[in-house]
This record gives structure tokens, sequence and C-alpha cells, in this order.
């Protein structure tokens, strides 16, 4: 027994609380509809229905001139009915008045109701109203944002308020800012429990709520109140694909294009970046020089010649002289070159010596010529004469020998010469670093390896060119097998051209060059004559 | 030969003449725009033709149903009890319109009195649409006096017949079974 009391105490207080937090909760939604409705309503008394079938009016009275709810008389008629009366109860209300309110509990739509409201026996408000046209509904509940897997959407589902008869009659409107923001966009929808949100901002919070009425055909009514706000953020913002693939092609088309520049200027800019180095081949002709053989004496020879030659323009000592001397392959014993040959009988002769002489006495002109030019040198070694020397002659040389060697060829080509002592200077000037191969007649097809000197200088042109292959060329090699290089020597830059020849006999006889002298003269070099030749 | 195959035109014409007025199938109307246009039509006329000097030139007296709708009642009520409600109210608008249309004289209210007119004949389509009997042409339905309501201004018939549109009659269709086969 005592128990059962307790749990029926027990159920009657949980039920007591909750009715009571009802309440509470209704006369807070009531203290809003009521403020509303002062404010929208201009009419008295004010009435509203928040159902289907209740009317609640009300109306205001200062605290001087109110008095108590006994006092005043609702009476309300129906068209075509007796009219009836509601009781009326009275609340306080804020600023020092007071609210006095009448609740039918069952009501006729569609038809006029008239209202009157006496004060003891004095009309003080008299109303006719439809009632399905003033409608004040409670906002809808449950207001829900979701994401609707797009960027810049949001998704507000609600649940509409349940009244029958009335749900394709409701209108919403659902206003949406941005966190924080009092600007904020307001969106209608008819007959609908969710909304999609469009045309908002990536990764940005949005507050929403929502209101509600009815539409105003059949019903009509006041706006709700607002529901509480809902907070919801939006997608993250992505990188519009849009975007990233016209970004991807601009660069590819720039990637491209800079290609391009670069192909078609890379001449250049190798030229910037890894310059060549520059060769005074084409100012100073005929200064190359190509050794089958270099020795150390031989460089020394060449010191010496630099210093002879001071006096050129074109020559410039300090300028050839080049770090870069060849590197002796083999050392040949030295070898002096006989007295100095009359030299003014050379130059003429030497004219003359072109086409058919005989070539003793050409060899001699030359031989003299050389010699003058080494006349001053108390060592001349001439490392092609020496060579040949050797190749006759393995035993130590005497200047006789090596005139009388018939291995060691000079050969001079001149044309147009006008002069003596210049072709003298000349001679002294190219002879001792040349050693001349050529063939006359077949000058023009042989392959030079030398550049051809151009003394432009009103002295005619004095080419020489030197080859090694000579098909006709009176060149006999005997001797022991060899293996040598040749050099070519332009005093800046040297350029190795390996050859083998295991004799020396096959040197004339065939191409034994196989790498083509790099600083060809060009075209403008004039064919010479036959060269004087002359054997030792 | 000729003049029976013009004979067999004709009567084929004549028949698909009288084919027109044959009641048909036709798809449950159920879509509220449809009725809400009808009563936003009569709600125009009713506050177009409120400021008419001696009721437009309109005398007598009409007798309109009643349009009060009690939803606690309404609950009780089944779909053959409303729909003979809304027909013969239907019906008693459309005798009213009819004779306020032989007593007025201009030619504006008289468009407007016809509009609704051709409206009240459009419900009655409607209202067949979901399978219920339209008794708006047949005589006076069985329909007590308690039901109905004597009103002798134009203003005040127009009123009615906007009250009653916008009570019953859409309380039917929204509550025609038809319909609620539809929705959910």
């Amino acid at each position: 027994m005592t128990n059962n009391n307790l749990n029926k105490l027990l159920v009657f207080c949980v039920l007591f609380c909750a009715q009571k937090t009802s309440i509470v909760h209704g006369a807070q939604a009531l203290e809003t509809k009521v403020a509303l409705l002062l404010h929208a309503e201009p009419e008295n008394p004010k009435c509203f229905a928040e159902g289907m079938s209740d009317l609640t009016c009300f109306w205001e009275e200062d605290e001087e001139r109110a008095g108590s709810a006994d006092q005043y008389s609702f009476i309300y008629t129906y068209q075509n009915e007796n009219s009836s009366e509601c009781s009326v109860t009275a609340l306080p209300a804020a600023g020092g008045k007071r609210l006095y309110f009448c609740r039918l509990s069952q009501t006729q739509l569609f038809v006029p109701l008239d209202i009157r409201v006496f004060r003891d026996e004095l009309l003080i408000h008299n109303r006719s109203l439809f009632i399905e046209l003033v409608f004040l509904l409670d906002p809808p509940a449950n207001l829900t944002l979701t994401s609707t897997g797009t960027q810049g959407q949001l998704k507000a589902s609600w649940l509409p308020p349940s009244l029958k008869y009335m749900g394709d009659s409701m209108m919403y409107e659902v206003s949406y800012t941005m966190a924080g923001s009092h600007i904020g966009k307001v969106e209608e929808v008819q007959a609908s429990s969710e909304l999609i949100l469009r045309g908002l901002q990536s990764g940005t919070k949005y507050k929403v709520r929502i209101r509600v009425k009815l539409d105003g055909i059949s019903y009509s009514g006041y706006w709700s109140t607002w529901t509480d706000p809902v907070l919801m953020e939006t997608m993250p913002g992505d990188l519009d694909p849009l975007i990233v693939s016209l970004s991807l092609i601009i660069s590819l088309v720039l990637t491209l294009l800079s290609l391009l520049v670069l192909m078609s200027h890379r001449r250049f800019l190798l030229k910037k970046i890894w310059p060549i180095i520059p060769t005074p081949e084409s100012k100073f002709q005929g200064l190359f020089k190509v050794y089958v053989f270099a020795s150390l004496e031989y460089e020394t020879r060449y010191e010496e010649w630099l210093g002879h030659s001071t006096g050129g323009l074109w020559l410039r000592p300090a300028y050839f002289y080049s770090e870069e001397f060849p590197a002796p392959l083999e050392v040949l014993s030295e070898v002096s070159l006989g007295p100095a040959l009359p030299s003014s009988a050379l130059p003429p002769k030497a004219s003359e010596a072109l086409g058919e002489e005989d070539e003793d006495e050409k060899l001699k002109r030359v031989d003299s010529a050389l010699m003058e030019g080494w006349r001053e040198t108390p060592q001349e070694h001439w490392p092609m004469d020496q060579l040949r020397a050797i190749h006759q002659h393995p035993a130590p040389w005497t200047q006789s020998s090596l005139l009388e060697s018939h291995d060691a060829y000079v050969t001079l080509n001149a044309q147009n010469h006008s002069g003596e002592e210049p072709l003298d200077d000349i001679l002294e000037e190219t002879l001792p670093l040349q050693v001349l191969f050529a063939s006359g007649r077949t000058s023009s097809e042989s392959r030079s390896d030398l550049g051809s000197f151009q003394q432009s200088s009103g002295l005619g042109r004095l080419s020489s060119q030197s080859s090694f292959e000579y098909p006709n060329h009176t060149w006999p090699p005997k001797g022991p097998g060899y293996t040598y290089m040749a050099v070519a020597d332009s005093g800046v830059s040297m350029d190795y051209s390996p050859m083998s020849s295991s004799k020396i006999d096959d040197i004339g006889k065939g191409v034994i060059y196989t790498n083509e002298y790099k600083n060809e003269i060009p075209a403008h070099r004039r064919p010479i004559g036959t060269p004087i030749h002359f054997a030792f | 030969m000729s003049s029976i195959s013009g004979l067999v035109a004709v009567l084929l014409t004549v028949l698909q003449w009288a084919g027109r007025g044959l009641p048909s199938p036709v798809r449950p109307i159920c879509d509220p725009r449809v009725l809400d246009r009808f009563i936003m039509e009569a709600r125009d006329t009713e506050n177009a033709l409120r400021g008419c000097k001696a009721g437009c030139g309109v005398t007598g007296t009409f007798v309109v149903p009643l349009t009060n709708v009690d939803f606690v009642v309404l609950e009780t009520k089944d779909t053959e009890e409303q729909a003979l409600e809304v027909q013969s109210g239907l019906f008693l608008f459309g005798q009213a319109l009819g004779a306020v249309r032989e007593s007025v004289s201009r030619a504006a209210v008289k468009s407007l009195i016809d509009n609704n007119k051709s409206n009240i004949h459009s419900l009655g389509q409607v209202l067949r649409s979901l399978h219920i009997k339209d008794l708006s042409l047949s005589p006076a339905p069985a329909v007590g006096d308690s039901a109905t309501r004597k009103v002798s201004s134009l203003s005040e018939l127009l009123r009615v017949h906007t009250n009653f549109l916008r009570g019953k009659v859409r309380l039917l269709l929204t509550n025609a079974p038809a319909c609620q086969q539809n929705s959910t």
C-alpha cells in the first residue's frame, strides 16, 4: 500500500512538473504572440487562431482605467446564430498595463463573427472578423541545415505546423545571413517543407531562420515569429576545375613558347654561355703552322722568330705568343743551317720559279731565302727539314746534308708580287714558320691544311700552302717508318691531327690527313701557280 | 452517291457534337490551385461590386447555403454528406447568379457575373472528376431549409459565395478520396 501510494505520488509529481513546464512554455509563446499582435494588429480586440478550432482574443487597458475581469463581458455572434459570451481573464503586462483575454475552444470558419466587448455595460470594442483570416501559427519546428554536396549550397528542412487541411496553404519565409553580418537574404517557399539555398559562399558559416504564414487564398493570418537561428558552415572552397585546367594550358603554352625561343636562338645563347675562344685566323692568314713534328728547339726557334717580327702591323708577337706549344713527340738532333744565302736574288727568281724551271735552282733559291731568314739565328732548325733529313739520314745532320736531302721541300708560291724587298721580308717572316708543301699543278686539288697567306699590302699575293696530300708531289719518303703527328699552330690555338704512317713512303701517296684543317682559308685565296720546288 | 456521302459526313459531325456533351472519364483534378483561382475571382467580383450603388440595381432575395465550417463537426461528416452540401450550395448559387444577371443592366457587372457562373459550372466538372456526382444542373437537392438562408443584396450574395467556395468546397476537394490516394 505504501509503495503504491508513493508511486502514485511520484507519477503525479512528474506529470505536474511536465505540465508546469508546458504551461511555462505555453505562457512564453503566448507572450511573444501577444507582443507581436500588439504591434501588427490595429483593431481591438486583437484575435488570433492558433489551430483549427480555437480563437484567442485580448485587449489592453491602462492600469488606472483597468478594472477587474468581472467588469468585462465578451459577446460573440456567428452569422445567423445567437450570441454567446466568453469568460474574460486578466493578466498583468509590462509598462503598467493589463491584458484581458478571452479564448474560444470551438469555432466556425468561413462565416462572419461579430465580437463585442463591454465594460460595465459599456461597449468598448466592436469587431467583425473571419476566424480563418486571423491565423497566427507557431513557428516551424526542427529547422535543420544539411549540405547538399554541392559548393555554395545548403539545404534547409523543417517540420510544418500540424494543421489538417491547411498544409497546402502554408507559406514560409527563410532568412539566411552570413554569421556576423547583418545583411541577409530572404526566400519564400510555398507548401513545402524544405528549401535549397543557393549562391552561398564557400567555407562560410550561415545563420538561417524561418517563419510561416497562411497564403491568404482560403486561409490567412499573420507572420509567425522567427525560429531560433541555426548555424551551418558551407562546404570549403575548392579549386575551380576550370581555373585549374586553364592554368595548366597557359603554363604549357608558355613553356612551349620559351622552348621555341631557346631553340631558335640557341646559337646565340651558346655563344654567350660557352663563348668560342676567338682566333685571329681570319686576320692573320698564313700564320698557321703545320708541324709534322715539334721539338723544343723548334719552339725556341719559334720564339726567336716572334722576336723578329715585331714590326709587322698584323703581327703581334705578344698576341701570338701562345702558351700552347706543340708537345714534342720526338727529339731530333739539332741541325744548323748553312750560311745566309743571297736574298736579293731570290724574290724575282722566286717569281720566275713558277712554272717549269729547274727544280734544283728553285730549291736553291728558296733555300737561300730560308737561310737568309734564319741567318740571324745561331741554331736554326726547321722541324720539317729535320724530319726529312732524319728520314733520309738518320745520322746527325749538317747543313750540307740538309741541302742535299731530297726529301725536304719548301715551296713558295708567289703571285703578283711587285717588289723584292717586301717579298723578302715576307719570306723572312713566313718561311721559317712554315713548311710548304704544295703541288703547283694540283694545288687546287690538294686539300690545304694551312691557311694561305695573302699579303695584300701591294706586294701581291703570296700564298703558301702545305698539304700532306699532294698526289704528284716529289716528296719521296724513304727511310724508316714513322708515326707522327701534324700540328697546326696558329699562335693562339693548336690543332693536332693525328696520323699514322708506318712508312714515310706513304706520306705523299695518299691522303694522310683524316682531319680537315679547320682554319681553312676561304675561297678568296687565289690559286697560285706552280710552286717552287727544291729539294735538298 | 455524292448526296449520300454528304449525309454521312453531316451525321458524323452531328454525332461528334453530341459526343462532347456525354460524360467521359476524366482524371481527378486535385490541384488546389484550380479552386484557388475560382476563389480569387469570386473575391475580386465581391470587391468590385461592393461599392455598387443601390446594389447595382439588383432587388429581391436569394436563397444561399450556409457557409460555416466547424472542424470538429466536419470530422464526423463523411465525404458524401459533404458532397451533398457542396452540390446543393453550388446549385443555389447558380440559380441566384442567374437571377442577378437578369436584373443588372451594366455590361461590366454582367461580365463579372457571367464569369462566376462559368466558374460554378467548372466546379461541377471538377467534382465529377473526383467521382462526385454533379447535382448543380439537377433540380433542387433534398436539403433542408436549415442549411440555407436568405440574402437581399448583391454584395451579401457575392460574399457568401466567396465564403462558400473558400470553406466547404475547398475542404471537400482537399478531402476527396480520389485526391487522398495521390497524396501521402
